[in-house]
């Protein structure tokens, strides 16, 4: 027995050692040490930056988004995207500062000194994006530019002069310098791009850029309405060209004007701190608060001054509501913006206050709880108000964009197509610092969060 | 609760019979008052064997705060109360520096980065998006047809909530206190879960290009009882509680009348 019980003994070390003791979990002061040991991962520094974007939405058939795969797609068994419902970002090679949205065609503007200061997509028939040759004929132009394609200016000193802000219409475009002057391009049919209406003139191909330096001071904000252009320069005057059939040119006829020309009626005198216009009829901001219009007023864009539907010379409109900051113009529609950060609307169609409201020719204010403000956040209000054909959009001071109007093609963004009634938030990922809004889509300048 | 003086025993009217003042062997039936014997008390036994007391919204083990209880009839409301749909304030905390497992300090750790580039500006921005997009949401849950004049007028009240089950949502986020790596948020939410808002707490670490893990979770108001009505572990006793009830029983009442109608 004794022999058995020494054979077992000696049989036991062997197994101890294959089997070692079952794993326990680990105590707390081992989990300690491992934590402690753990690499640390940085993925921004103190001194990172906030990035700048570029964010796309709308109706992308005609290129206007920049995206050549939403016409194009890279693989032949995708289907082309019609429609972008939602913000999708758009890489851009530089900064960009300035953004027009036109009738089917976007700009996208830097402040940079290089020599490409300038990038236009969408409709080109009649170069409003200048001359963008053809890769397969060089002879032809492309009629649609699907991706953001630099605009060749003739400047004199390229790598001096900056480009300040741009503008789209419906088939032409403008670009203004800091110091050469305003630069346009595009359809010419009704004298808008500021050269003399040459008859039958052919506008798609043309290599033709028109440059516009005969002011009474240096031009600050150049606008575009649908065929006809402002300008409004350092003095606070305001100049018009352009088809003035519903008098948008102002300029006390209904005939149309091919050259700059300054206007007068109320505002003579006054100094103008911002135009705005997009279709037919046309706002300007004083600097005391004061605002006024002339124009189309088919849908009461003025009727709180006239009864007649088209208003030639610059009227002061007489509203109460306060000293206004800022005003946009949309087709049927119109938006301002006063000190305290409320929004008025009035005109015709879908103004943001409900189903109710089709128009009005007095503001009416669109509550600011609308916009986020509440008890929670009262120091919430809106600083920018945007205006495209049929919608319009309204930027607040924490960089919320929210918009309302007719969703046209999904120019909205909220991801649905139905038209909203009243301000809706669009998601961003980003704090949005300015929006330009066209006819079906609409184009932000997003800064990244951290 | 048993030893609390009763009701008093039901009293029925007999006839009894007695002996007739007359004199002799004449019974007279005379009507007199007699306590019925099935409400004695030592018939009856002890009023209150077993109590039912149900319970409010959940509040789950790691989290602190107020939790509501309904006693007896009480339970009837507590549906009630569920269907009123009204927002839950938390007090969380969160120190960034960490990604655990299951987004608080005690779990297992996953990542360590930096978070010296976390300013209070920052985390301010980021909240406010978490406020817009739950905002958003708030009105696409709560089933109104955006097309209509109501919708508009419920917007502009701030009313519009979701009336039935949608998944969690946050009515607003502000920040309490914020000293680097720890910093306090106060968040007013509507059909959230505690295991959400920490998982809230580590997404805004992530937001902010770090990592975040929550280091508490105390609910301070849950609808129309606060932390004041709340008893504490030493209040547990039947005065605390009935005086409790009573305090509370108007606010209920009122909160319920004006949502359900």
């Amino acid at each position: 027995m004794a022999a058995a019980l020494g054979a077992v003994g000696r049989a036991r070390p062997l197994l101890r050692r294959a089997l070692s003791g079952a794993a326990r979990p680990p105590s707390t002061h081992e989990l300690r040490e491992a934590e402690e040991a753990a690499p640390v991962f940085q993925y921004a520094g103190k001194a990172a930056r906030r990035k700048d974007r570029v964010f796309v939405w709308g109706f992308s058939h005609s290129g206007a988004l920049g995206v050549p795969s939403f016409v194009k797609p890279d693989a032949g068994w995708k289907k082309p995207r019609r429609i972008q419902p939602t913000p999708y970002r758009l890489e851009t090679e530089e900064k960009i500062s300035s953004v027009a949205c036109g009738y089917g065609f976007t700009l996208l503007a830097s402040d940079t000194t290089d020599i490409t200061k300038v990038w236009g997509m969408g409709l080109n028939k009649d170069s409003q994006l200048g001359f963008q040759r053809s890769r397969r004929d060089q002879t032809k132009g492309y009629e649609y530019v699907l991706e953001p394609s630099p605009i060749p200016l003739p400047l004199e000193k390229p790598q001096q002069t900056r480009i300040l802000q741009v503008s789209c219409g419906r088939a032409h475009s403008l670009i203004l310098t800091d110091s050469e002057g305003v630069f346009t391009m595009g359809n010419n049919s009704f004298g808008q791009c500021g050269r003399k209406v040459i008859e039958d003139e052919i506008y798609s191909e043309s290599h033709l850029i028109h440059q516009l330096k005969e002011f009474d001071s240096r031009v600050v904000q150049v606008v575009c309405g649908q065929d006809h252009s402002l300008f409004r320069t350092k003095k606070g005057a305001v100049y018009a060209c352009g088809w003035g059939a519903d008098g948008q040119t102002g300029l006390g006829h209904y005939n149309t004007t091919s050259v700059p020309t300054k206007l007068h009626g109320d505002i003579a005198g006054v100094n103008i701190i911002q135009v705005s216009s997009y279709g037919d009829c046309c706002l300007a901001v004083s600097d005391e608060g004061d605002v006024f219009g002339w124009g189309n007023s088919e849908y009461l864009q003025l009727a709180s001054v006239t009864e007649t539907t088209q208003v030639n010379v610059p009227r002061h409109l007489p509203f109460k509501i306060g000293k206004i900051k800022e005003a946009a113009c949309g087709g049927t529609g119109n938006v301002v913006l006063t000190e305290e950060g409320n929004v008025f609307v009035w005109g015709y169609g879908i103004l943001g206050k409900g189903p109710n409201l089709i128009e009005t020719a007095v503001p009416e204010m669109i509550p600011p709880s609308l916009f986020g403000w509440s008890d929670f956040n009262p120091d919430i209000h809106v600083a920018h108000v945007r205006c495209g054909l049929s919608q319009f959009a309204a930027l607040t001071n924490r960089g919320e964009l929210f918009v309302w109007g007719k969703n046209l093609r999904g120019c909205l963004g909220t991801g649905r197509m139905e038209d909203q009634y009243f301000p809706w938030r669009v998601t961003v990922p980003g704090e949005v610092v300015d929006v330009a809004c066209g006819v079906d889509h609409m184009v932000s300048m997003v800064k990244s969060f951290i | 609760l048993n030893a609390a003086p009763r009701r008093p025993p039901r009293q029925q009217i007999r006839f009894l019979p007695t002996p007739a003042p007359g004199g002799g062997g004449a019974v007279e039936l005379v009507p007199t008052r007699v306590p019925v014997l099935a409400d004695h008390p030592l018939v009856r036994g002890p009023r209150f064997k077993r109590l039912k007391v149900g319970a409010g919204h959940r509040l789950d083990v790691k989290s602190s705060g107020v939790f509501v209880l309904g006693v007896g009839h009480g339970n009837k409301l507590l549906t009630d109360l569920y269907n009123c749909h009204m927002t839950k304030v938390y007090t969380v905390g969160g120190r960034f520096g960490k990604a655990t497992e299951d987004f608080s300090d005690t779990g297992k750790l996953v990542e360590k980065t930096t978070f010296d580039h976390i300013t209070r500006e920052k985390l301010e921005r980021i909240l406010a998006v978490i406020q817009g997009t739950n905002h958003k949401a708030l009105l696409m849950y709560s089933n109104i047809d955006m097309k209509t004049q109501e919708a508009y007028e419920l917007a502009v009240k701030g009313l519009i909530r979701p009336m039935e089950k949608s998944p969690p949502i946050i009515t607003g986020v502000r920040c309490l206190q914020f000293a680097l790596p720890e910093f306090q948020l106060e968040i007013h939410c509507l059909h959230e879960t505690q295991q959400y808002l920490r998982k809230v707490v580590h997404e805004i670490g992530l937001e902010l290009k770090s990592s975040a893990v929550c280091t508490r979770v105390r609910r301070t108001r849950d609808g129309v009882f606060t932390l004041d009505d709340a008893l504490p572990r030493t209040q547990w006793d039947l005065r605390s509680i009935q005086d409790a009830i009573r305090n509370c029983r108007l606010r209920v009442e009122t909160e319920l009348e004006r949502t359900l109608g």
